[in-house]
C-alpha cells in the first residue's frame, strides 16, 4: 500500500480510460498522456492498463508501506527515494517506509507514478480512473488528499534501475520547438462554416493555453476564430480532442473529462497518435494545429503501435541480458 | 590445466573469425569471460583500460553491464549525473547506457569521491567498459 503524504492540486487514480459506457454518456476519463501510463506500466511488466496516479503539480510526498518498485514517467520532474535522486522516466524501487518526494517539474506538465502490480482501486463500470464529474472510480471518486492509502495489487516486477527515453524525444516532430506543441488534427464537421481566411487565422496562430486548462478541457487565447453565420446546434456526441468555438471565438480541446455532448461548432479534432502531447502542454505554453489527413492520421497511430511494441521488446530484451549477468 | 595467455589470444582470434561477441568458460578454479571489442568507437582504449588500472591504486571502477551508448548526463538534465570531486553513495547513477529506447543505469560500487569520468559521452561502451572511477571512503586523500 501507499500512503499520501502531501499533494498539490488534483492528483488522481487514472488506467486507460473508461471505454464501454460512452453511448451513456460516461466520459473516458484515463490519463492524459496515456503513452507514459503505457510506459510505466512496460518498465514494471504490469498490464499496461494497471491505474497509476496522475500528478499535475508538484510537490508530491508518498510512503511505501512495503518493498516495491515503481517508476515515475510523463513530465520530467526532480524526485527523490530515501535520498536517491531519480532520473525522469524511470523504473526504480521503495523498501517498506521509504518516502518518495517529488518537487519541480521541468518538462511536461503531468507526471504518472506507476508501481509494481499497479494501484488496486476497484474497478467501477470497466475502469479504475477517477472520473471528477460524476465522482466516481480512482479514490472514492475524488482526487487524492494526505492520508490517503492506495492499495497496491501483487507484483513480481523486478526491483533493477532502468529508464526509458522520454517519448517526447523519441517521437518529437521535425518541426517542434521548445516553447510551442505542435499537434496534429483533422477537420471537424463545422469547419466549412468559417471562411478562408479565419481557416487560415486558425492554423498560423499559435494559441496560448490559459490557466483555465485542466483534464476537462483546455482553453485557449489568441485572435477570435469565428464562423461566418453563428452557428447553432443541438448538443451531439463529441469526444475528448474536439476542438470547439463558441461564440467568443477561442477554441476549447476537449480532454478526458469532457462531456460526452456539446453543442458548440467543432473546427477540427486532435488525432489520436497526438493527445498526449496536448496532455503534457504546459500552462502558459503555445500550441499550434497542423491540418492532416484521415490517413495520416491512421498511420501516426501505427506508427505509436510500433513505438511501443518496440519498447515491449526493448525492455524484455534488457531485462533478459541483465538477468544473464 | 591452466588457461595460458596463448590460449587466451588464440581464442580471440577465433571469436573475431567466427563473429561471436563473447564467451565464458568454467573449469574447477578457474573461469574465463572474453568479450569482443565490436565496436569501432569502444571507449576501452588501452589508454582508458590502464587509466581504469588494477590494484596499483585503490580506487574502484564503476562499469557498464549492457552494450550501448554512453551518456554522462540524461538528455532532459544539464548537469552530468556526477562530476569529478563529487561524493557519491554506493548505488549512485554515475551516468546512462542507450541499448535502443532504454537508459541503463551505470551504478557506483562503493561509496567514495569520483576521481574522474573515464568514458564520453556518446561512445560506444560493452560489458565491463570503465565508466567513473571512484575513490573509496576511507582511503587517504591528498587534499582534506
Amino acid at each position: 500500500m501507499i500512503e499520501i503524504l502531501s499533494v498539490t492540486g488534483p492528483a488522481s487514480v487514472q488506467d486507460l480510460g473508461r471505454f464501454d459506457q460512452y453511448r451513456f454518456g460516461v466520459g473516458t476519463s484515463g490519463a492524459m498522456d496515456d503513452v507514459a501510463l503505457r510506459a510505466g506500466n512496460i518498465l514494471l511488466g504490469n498490464d499496461e492498463n494497471a491505474a497509476g496516479i496522475e500528478i499535475p503539480m508538484l510537490p508530491f510526498k508518498l510512503s511505501f508501506g512495503r518493498d516495491r518498485a515503481f517508476a515515475l514517467t510523463g513530465a520530467g520532474v526532480e524526485a527523490e527515494i530515501a535520498g536517491r535522486s531519480i532520473p525522469p522516466w524511470w523504473r526504480s524501487y521503495a523498501r517498506a517506509g521509504d518516502v518518495l518526494t517529488i518537487k519541480a517539474m521541468s518538462h511536461g506538465a503531468r507526471c504518472y507514478l506507476t508501481v509494481g502490480g499497479g494501484i488496486d482501486v476497484p474497478i467501477v463500470l470497466g475502469s479504475r480512473s477517477t472520473q471528477f464529474r460524476g465522482e466516481f472510480g480512482g479514490l472514492h471518486g475524488r482526487p487524492l488528499q494526505p492520508g490517503d492509502i492506495l492499495p497496491c495489487a501483487a507484483s513480481t516486477a523486478t526491483i533493477g534501475e532502468l529508464g526509458i527515453e522520454p517519448a517526447d524525444l523519441t517521437l518529437a516532430r521535425a518541426n517542434a520547438s521548445t516553447d510551442e506543441t505542435i499537434v496534429r488534427v483533422v477537420i471537424a464537421g463545422e469547419y466549412d462554416g468559417f471562411d478562408g481566411p479565419t481557416q487560415a487565422l486558425f492554423w498560423r496562430s499559435s494559441w496560448k493555453i490559459t490557466p483555465q486548462s485542466n483534464r476537462y478541457g483546455y482553453r485557449l487565447q489568441g485572435p477570435a476564430v469565428k464562423p461566418r453565420v453563428p452557428i447553432e446546434k443541438r448538443s451531439h456526441g463529441i469526444v475528448p480532442g474536439v476542438i470547439q468555438i463558441p461564440p467568443n471565438g477561442q477554441p476549447i480541446i476537449q480532454m478526458r473529462d469532457a462531456q460526452t455532448s456539446g453543442g458548440y461548432p467543432k473546427i477540427a479534432t486532435v488525432i489520436r497518435a497526438d493527445l498526449w502531447r496536448v496532455g503534457q502542454a504546459r500552462l502558459g505554453g503555445k500550441l499550434r494545429f497542423e491540418q492532416t489527413a484521415y490517413t495520416d492520421a491512421l498511420a501516426a497511430e501505427a506508427e505509436m503501435s510500433a513505438y511501443l511494441d518496440r519498447l515491449r521488446t526493448n525492455v524484455r530484451l534488457v531485462e533478459e541480458i541483465r538477468a544473464c549477468r | 590445466m591452466p588457461i595460458e595467455l596463448t590460449d587466451i589470444e588464440r581464442l580471440a582470434q577465433i571469436l573475431e573469425r567466427s563473429g561471436v561477441d563473447a564467451i565464458e568458460i568454467e573449469e574447477s578454479g578457474q573461469s574465463l569471460k572474453l568479450v569482443m571489442d565490436t565496436g569501432a568507437r569502444m571507449a576501452a582504449s588501452p589508454m582508458l583500460a590502464a587509466a581504469a588500472g588494477p590494484a596499483a591504486d585503490h580506487s574502484v571502477i564503476a562499469k557498464a553491464d549492457v552494450a550501448g551508448h554512453f551518456l554522462a548526463a540524461h538528455p532532459w538534465r544539464d548537469k552530468p549525473f556526477v562530476a569529478p570531486g563529487q561524493r557519491i553513495e554506493a548505488g549512485a547513477i554515475v551516468g546512462l547506457v542507450k541499448i535502443g529506447l532504454l537508459y541503463a543505469p551505470v551504478i557506483a560500487p562503493a561509496a567514495g569521491t569520483v576521481d574522474a569520468v573515464i568514458a564520453e559521452t556518446g561512445a560506444m561502451v560493452g560489458y565491463g567498459t570503465p565508466i567513473a572511477r571512484i575513490r573509496p571512503l576511507g582511503k587517504i586523500s591528498p587534499i582534506s
